[in-house]
């Protein structure tokens, strides 16, 4: 509903602008008081036009523990009404109704409002009025009130206007209308599609913005009585691009098309909601947000295992089972055990590390800390890492420097021959699967979400156990291997030609790292794998020279690769999540001293302080800044867009959401060009909300700070 | 791969979901049995739905000082509608479902002095603090207005009337389902529309045992 914030402000200006105004002509009604309520009937314009349509507003201020009512009420209950009794000629729209909260009483579920609302009303007064004259509107009001009982309440309210040759609105209920229109439902941006079998149903969205990043919790109001249970929880399920809740039927009938309002909390903690007309048809599927929960464990499980199969064929993987394929090339004509021994290791190196991942997540799940989970196998740290580290792999392919080096036990170990090596080489495989498979483990963490934890273990085994069939196969049938070539020169020339596909995973990876980090991150990663290949060099150097020179060759080797990792940090630095990237093109980023410094050039200044995973912030974008009224409106008044992008915490934004009494975003404001402070605008914007708030602003354009501010 | 599966899942996991608590439970349904109770009634006496067998039978949940009820009450439409029911051999029986603390309890002697100075004609007022007959008939308002067969089968349940309103004057024009509803079932009639919308104030249950 309303920011409490801004309700008190509104409140506040609004008392002066009564104090202010003339004794005929007011903004607000006398008020009906009772224990339970203060009741208004408000206007938005100061004065009106003759045939122009203007905003009255029913203003219920509602005392703790009460309630009043949404359009549908719930379980119990009735929405106010309005009765007008205008002039002739003059018409009233229908009630508008804020997007409700959910008030529960016993059993039973209620739809409605709590401290304070407003119902707004669009009143057009004939085109015949005259300037001068007054306009006045009288309208009976009936509401409910409830706590545990309940109190119908009546009243009428007669408010006179002023007619003028045009309309003015009044900066002192423009914020509670704004507030107003914030709290409207707005029309829905997503797909929707709903249906029921026997008394369960599921209501679908579809389309972009929806993430389970994005998407914290919501709640679907029915906007007709009996459709669907009101008490009955809606399970929530998000996946990329949808949105599904589970709905439980009510005993009325079914009609055509599932109406209502779906309100939706974001990872930001602000809600918005959204106007939905959905058809009904066959039950749509639930989002797929949740994995495997409501899979049975051995389909889990196999769907796992073949999952683990695929990603053999992984761009990040297959470089080390093509070293790995030498490696048993190299076992043809050997004894069965001995090839057997060497498939069960890398088969076992394989399974262990899945469990040893599935573990760490557990224990992060237990930590509380699972959501950041995806973030990890994208973090650029870990990307320029399996870069470098596929680049040393490639250089010992090579023949740069040979094995046992300090670039990786695993690689080192891998292709040394022994069942170690067999063994490491399985957790180096699953080691650099994970950059590339950061989609399936998103899914895999869903999933774990919802097992118990020796679930989670069993599938992630499956995981393994796809991933090493192949070699498994091997174990049990060791004959294949004599199906392979005998070992001789090709083997090295093999080797040789396999570090290209290394070199090529670490380019993909730094491509992966342009994407993740820009341009500045691609630098540090590239002079970081100037330090390997070094390190790689001089270490060939120190194990070919004599005993002499080789302390100082792997000294100067491991004083590269400190090097190299000194960088990495760097990176975090340059780190800028794409997606906002995209979304910022037009903008400047947010700084005080932009701010100060563009204001100073006469020009007003807009900032909006968002993230990435602000649904609501995405949201606003779409519909109230990036619009074309808007970027023209700001364009012709000079106003210069700056965006503080908070996806990553960014403790200067965080101070600046504090000092305006905020926890997270959204937040915008909008400077006056030279000094002066800035508008708040609503945390849910629409197109007139901005282009409203821009009036007075656009007026300071050109204006330079008073000396002494500056 | 997993990303295809758990769309799978999630259907599956759609159509399976586990029962849930609250409403969701099985409630009454018309053409369904209707929902047993067992209460004492203004005087002590028990009542079951069973007793009723052969019967035609109107449930009347109410709470007197709710306005929704008073609406009703004070302009002798509820009165009529028990007049009506009474000439057609049908037993009216009114339910109070609030606890003891809450709006609308009423004890025994309470409630016989209501259906005397309201000059009501219930055969009786059923007394419920425990919410157990609400609970089981999913009573969500008061009014709300049951109408069971005389084989136990439910025939209408929802509102008195369709104008969902405090005012009495609007009892005229609204649509009176209930009335509509009780001369069906006495006619034998099928009854149309067997399923409104309750309107009134919240039932004041009490906290589930």
């Amino acid at each position: 509903m309303i920011g409490k914030r801004f309700r008190r402000g509104a409140g506040a200006a609004l008392g002066l602008a009564l104090l202010a105004a003339g004794p005929a002509y007011a903004l607000e009604s006398a008020p009906f008081t009772s224990p339970q309520t203060s009741v208004t009937l408000v206007s938005e314009a100061a004065a009106i036009a003759p045939g122009e349509p203007f905003r009255l507003g029913l203003r219920q201020q509602i005392s703790p523990g009460w309630h009043t009512y949404w359009s549908n009420p719930g379980d119990a209950g009735e929405p106010p009404s309005l009765t007008f009794d205008l002039p002739a000629g003059a018409s009233a729209g229908e009630l508008q109704f804020p997007a409700p909260e959910r008030i529960e009483y016993g059993p039973l579920v209620n739809f409605g409002y709590e401290n304070e609302v407003v119902f707004p009303v669009t009143v057009t007064p004939p085109a015949d009025l005259q300037p001068g004259q007054s306009f006045t509107v009288r309208t009976d009001a009936f509401w409910l009130v409830c706590k545990d009982i309940c109190i119908p309440e009546e009243t009428s309210f007669t408010l006179a206007l002023p007619v003028e040759p045009t309309a003015r609105s009044d900066a002192a209920t423009a914020p509670l209308f704004a507030a107003a229109e914030a709290s409207l439902p707005r029309p829905s941006l997503w797909q929707a599609e709903a249906g029921f079998e026997g008394d369960r149903g599921v209501l679908r969205l579809s389309g972009d913005l929806l993430s389970p990043d994005a998407v914290a919790s919501a709640f679907f109001f029915p906007a007709e009585w009996g459709v669907i249970e009101n008490a009955a929880p809606q399970e929530l399920r998000v996946g990329q691009g949808e949105l599904s809740l589970g709905l439980v039927r009510a005993k009325g009938e079914l009609p055509e098309r599932l109406s209502g309002v779906i309100a939706v909390t974001d990872a930001a903690g602000s809600r918005s909601a959204y106007a939905l007309d959905a058809p009904l048809g066959p039950v749509p599927p639930a989002a797929s947000s949740t994995g495997g929960a409501g899979l049975p464990l051995w389909q889990a499980a196999l769907f796992a295992a073949l999952g683990g199969l695929l990603l053999n064929l992984m761009p990040c993987v297959f470089p080390i089972l093509a070293m790995k394929a030498v490696g048993i090339a190299a076992l043809a004509g050997r004894a069965d055990r001995t090839i057997r021994l060497h498939a069960l290791s890398y088969v076992t190196g394989v399974l262990l590390s899945f469990l040893a991942l599935a573990g760490l997540l557990l224990l992060l799940k237990g930590a509380g800390m699972a959501a950041g989970w995806g973030f990890q196998f994208t973090s650029p740290l870990f990307v320029a890492a399996m870069a470098w580290l596929m680049l040393a792999v490639g250089l010992n392919l090579s023949g740069v420097y040979a094995l046992g080096g300090p670039v990786s036990a695993g690689s080192g170990l891998a292709a040394k021959g022994g069942h170690a090596g067999s063994f490491f080489t399985g957790v180096l495989a699953v080691l650099v699967a994970t950059p590339c498979t950061a989609p399936f483990m998103a899914a895999a963490t869903g999933a774990a979400f919802a097992m118990p934890p020796a679930a989670t273990l069993a599938v992630f085994a499956a995981l393994g156990l796809g991933m090493g069939a192949p070699y498994a196969l091997l174990a049990f049938l060791p004959r294949l291997a004599r199906l392979l070539p005998r070992p001789g020169l090709w083997m090295e020339r093999l080797k040789q030609a396999l570090a290209f596909p290394m070199y090529g995973a670490a380019g993909w990876l730094l491509w992966v790292l342009t994407v993740q980090t820009g341009a500045d991150g691609l630098l540090v990663a590239l002079a970081g794998a100037l330090l390997v290949a070094f390190a790689a060099w001089v270490l060939g150097i120190a194990q070919s020279a004599g005993r002499r020179g080789a302390w100082a060759g792997r000294g100067a080797a491991a004083l590269a690769m400190l090097a190299a990792l000194a960088v990495l940090p760097q990176l975090q630095a340059a780190e800028t999540p794409q997606a906002t990237m995209a979304d910022a093109a037009a903008a400047e980023p947010w700084s005080e001293a932009r701010v100060a410094e563009l204001r100073a050039q006469g020009r007003p200044v807009f900032v909006n302080l968002t993230a990435a995973w602000c649904i609501t912030c995405k949201v606003n974008e779409r519909v109230a800044l990036d619009t074309t009224a808007t970027q023209e409106a700001f364009a012709a008044a000079g106003v210069a867009t700056l965006v503080g992008d908070w996806t990553n915490g960014d403790p200067a934004i965080g101070a600046l959401l504090q000092r305006h009494g905020r926890e997270g975003v959204p937040l915008y404001l909008l400077y006056p060009a030279g000094s002066g402070d800035p508008v708040v605008l609503p945390q849910i914007l629409t197109e007139s909300i901005v282009l409203q708030a821009l009036e007075p602003v656009a007026r300071t354009a050109g204006q330079m700070p008073a000396p002494s501010q500056s | 791969m997993i990303l295809p599966i758990t769309r799978r899942a999630a259907l599956f996991a759609a159509t399976a979901l586990p029962l849930l608590p609250r409403l969701a439970m099985a409630g009454p349904a018309v053409g369904q049995p209707a929902p047993d109770f067992l209460l004492p009634d203004q005087d002590g006496a028990m009542h079951r739905l069973q007793d009723y067998r052969g019967k035609l039978l109107v449930l009347e949940w109410t709470n007197h000082e709710c306005p929704y009820v008073r609406k009703h009450y004070g302009s002798g439409n509820m009165q009529s509608l028990q007049a009506l029911a009474a000439d057609k051999g049908v037993v009216w029986l009114s339910i109070a479902s609030s606890p003891e603390g809450e709006q609308g309890h009423v004890t025994g002697a309470e409630a016989k002095e209501l259906t005397v100075s309201r000059g009501a004609r219930p055969e009786a007022v059923l007394l419920d603090p425990m919410s157990r007959a609400a609970r089981a008939y999913q009573a969500t308002t008061t009014p709300e207005m049951f109408v069971i067969g005389r084989d136990g089968t439910l025939l209408y349940m929802g509102g008195i009337d369709s104008i969902r309103s405090t005012r009495p004057a609007d009892i005229e024009r609204a649509e009176p389902y209930l009335r509509n509803a009780l001369l069906a079932a006495v006619e034998g009639r099928p009854v149309e529309p067997s399923v409104t919308r309750p309107y009134g104030c919240a039932v004041k249950y009490a906290p589930a045992a």
